[in-house]
């Protein structure tokens, strides 16, 4: 048992974080869940990913905002092809986007041969740890997600799926960045599933388990002395699969 | 020449560092019980032991098992930082992917790049490998020089003094302990240094492939002969080509070992091994690597150990 870790100052910003990815992930993670592409989020990190593999290998020297710019466009684009293939070929739009995801992966350890300076930029893309976040960094994430859940809300919640597309894309390119792949992928999935039975309140339930999970997982990474990102995604499993019988009596 | 500088450079900056240590003393009331040293590598930690003793706490940030290129954040390292009066790593590129934001989210002023209690020990040691080309095609270059001086014992000498005066200066009321530590860590170092090297000897001139270019000090101090490593640039695992061609250049030039250090798969040099008959060899990188090496006596004790197992 450690209790030094146990300080607000270390465990706060990397909370709040939690809190601002849970916001968009949520209800975007039970729209993935629902039409069944839950591996779009890894295909959108490794296209944006590769998008700044690529930049390097045409000899492009990255400054912060290029390689970011790069890393939006990317996703942005991938976002667009794989919108276009799900008008075209619905009735396999999941095995394309797995497809997608080992193709970018493997596209980018091809052009890395030569170059793995930009292997570090990638890893710093696709793998954000949540206890390096400070709070300077966060007031551009509460801008993007703000514009992203205003237009979610208001517009494309009951609308079209290529808005979808492109706010997901914007989304998760920036919550690799600052949690880390594994962290996206288990904030948009597994509150959803906890709640996929649950009526109109399951947005909020699925919120609640989200920030149990962030909450208990950084309290349970202090004390055990254990990488924070590992541990959240444990607890958020653990709460979500005990939370089905409090979901259906709700 | 470039020795007899780096030496100046040496004295000015502790002649300054004494300056600033008697400003510290005068703005702080009365001594701690124990200094906090907090170190990026367990070599250093080991180090600090020795010539701190009970004046200090250590931590290491990393282990031996792990690449200290890459770590995972947890919230102790944070706390721990937040506490220590002094850091000491090793420096030239070798933590940038991880000590600058754990010293920004730390935010201790005592630590800080520039600060007194902040320690690269690098510096102070002439440093192998310096590229004559820094171009990115050439791999995971580190620009000021291979990083990984603890492998030569007698650049640890070195840096136990630099730390000793470190020491002295942030901790004044024990400065006395740490030099007399000091010297006697450094009769017993050289009298290891001077057995290990009476031992070594057979090595001189053994032919080693490498895994990763991580052994250069270890090499240049026992005069091993580096015939080929596995990963063609340091950071970038071999392709077919790269192990065809280094197949072809053992043919030529045999070598009696492969060698790899503990945090590093297995697979690559134990293929190696099944191929050329070559035994594939684990060393301990730093303290901890082994069970024999639980300190540093204990590290270069079992590395020239092993090496001398394989190479009869």
């Amino acid at each position: 048992m450690n209790l030094e870790g146990l300080d607000t100052s270390i465990l706060g910003p990397a909370f709040v974080a939690g809190l601002l990815v849970l916001s968009t992930h949520v209800p975007l993670g039970r729209r993935v869940l629902a039409r069944g592409i839950i591996f779009i989020d890894l295909a959108i990190a490794q296209i944006a990913g590769l998008g700044v593999i690529a930049a390097h290998a045409f000899g492009w020297e990255a400054g912060d905002w290029t390689v970011q710019a790069t890393a939006f466009g990317a996703a942005l684009g991938g976002a667009l092809l794989l919108y276009w293939c799900e008008r075209r070929w619905p009735e396999v739009q999941e095995a394309i986007i797995g497809t997608a995801f080992i193709l970018a992966a493997s596209a980018g350890i091809l052009m890395l041969a030569g170059n793995p300076h930009a292997g570090e930029h990638l890893k710093d893309l696709m793998v954000g740890q949540i206890l390096w976040v400070d709070y300077q960094q966060l007031p551009i994430i509460v801008g993007l997600y703000a514009l992203v859940l205003i237009l979610w809300f208001g517009l494309v919640r009951h609308g079209n799926h290529l808005f979808f597309y492109l706010l997901f894309a914007v989304t998760v390119t920036a919550s690799v960045q600052l949690v880390g792949v594994y962290l996206v992928f288990a904030s948009l999935i597994i509150p959803a599933l906890a709640v996929r039975k649950a009526g109109t309140n399951g947005l909020w339930i699925a919120y609640g388990i989200g920030a149990a999970g962030y909450g208990l997982g950084l309290l349970l990474s202090a004390m055990l002395d254990m990488p924070a990102g590992a541990m959240i995604v444990l607890t958020l499993a653990c709460i979500a699969i005990l939370s089905p019988r409090f979901v259906m009596s709700a | 020449m470039g020795r007899m500088s780096f030496r100046g450079d040496a004295m000015k900056r502790t002649g300054m560092l004494a300056l600033s240590g008697t400003l510290l003393l005068a703005l702080t009331t009365g001594a701690h019980a124990a200094i906090e040293v907090f170190t990026c590598e367990p070599e250093w930690a080991a180090l600090v032991e020795e010539l701190g003793g009970g004046h200090v706490n250590t931590r290491s940030a990393t282990t031996a098992q792990q690449d200290v290129h890459h770590i995972q954040a947890r919230p102790s390292l944070i706390a721990g930082l937040r506490r220590a009066d002094l850091l000491v790593c090793t420096g030239a590129g070798l933590e940038e992917g991880w000590l600058p934001v754990l010293q920004r989210r730390a935010n201790n002023p005592l630590v800080q790049v520039g600060a007194l209690g902040y320690l690269e020990v690098a510096e102070y040691v002439p440093l192998l490998d310096r590229p004559t080309r820094l171009d990115r095609s050439e791999g995971d270059i580190h620009p000021g020089g291979n990083p990984h001086v603890q492998l030569d014992p007698r650049n640890i000498g070195h840096i136990a003094k630099v730390v000793t005066e470190r020491l002295a200066v942030i901790d004044p009321a024990h400065g006395d302990d740490y030099r007399t530590r000091f010297a006697d860590f450094s009769r017993r170092w050289d009298e290891a240094i001077a057995q290990w090297q009476e031992r070594a000897r057979p090595l001189r001139g053994v032919a080693v492939v490498v895994h990763h270019n991580a052994w250069v000090y270890l090499e240049h101090w026992l005069g091993l002969e580096v015939v080929g490593t596995l990963e063609p640039k340091p950071g970038i695992p071999p392709s077919s080509s790269d192990l065809s061609r280094l197949l072809s250049q053992l043919e030529q030039r045999p070598a009696s070992m492969v060698i790899r250090s503990a945090y590093q798969p297995a697979r690559a040099s134990e293929w190696l091994s099944q191929r050329t008959g070559m035994p594939a060899v684990l060393l301990p990188s730093t303290v901890g690597g082994t069970e024999a090496a639980q300190d540093l006596f204990g590290l270069f004790d079992d590395i020239i150990g092993r090496l001398l197992e394989a190479s009869t």
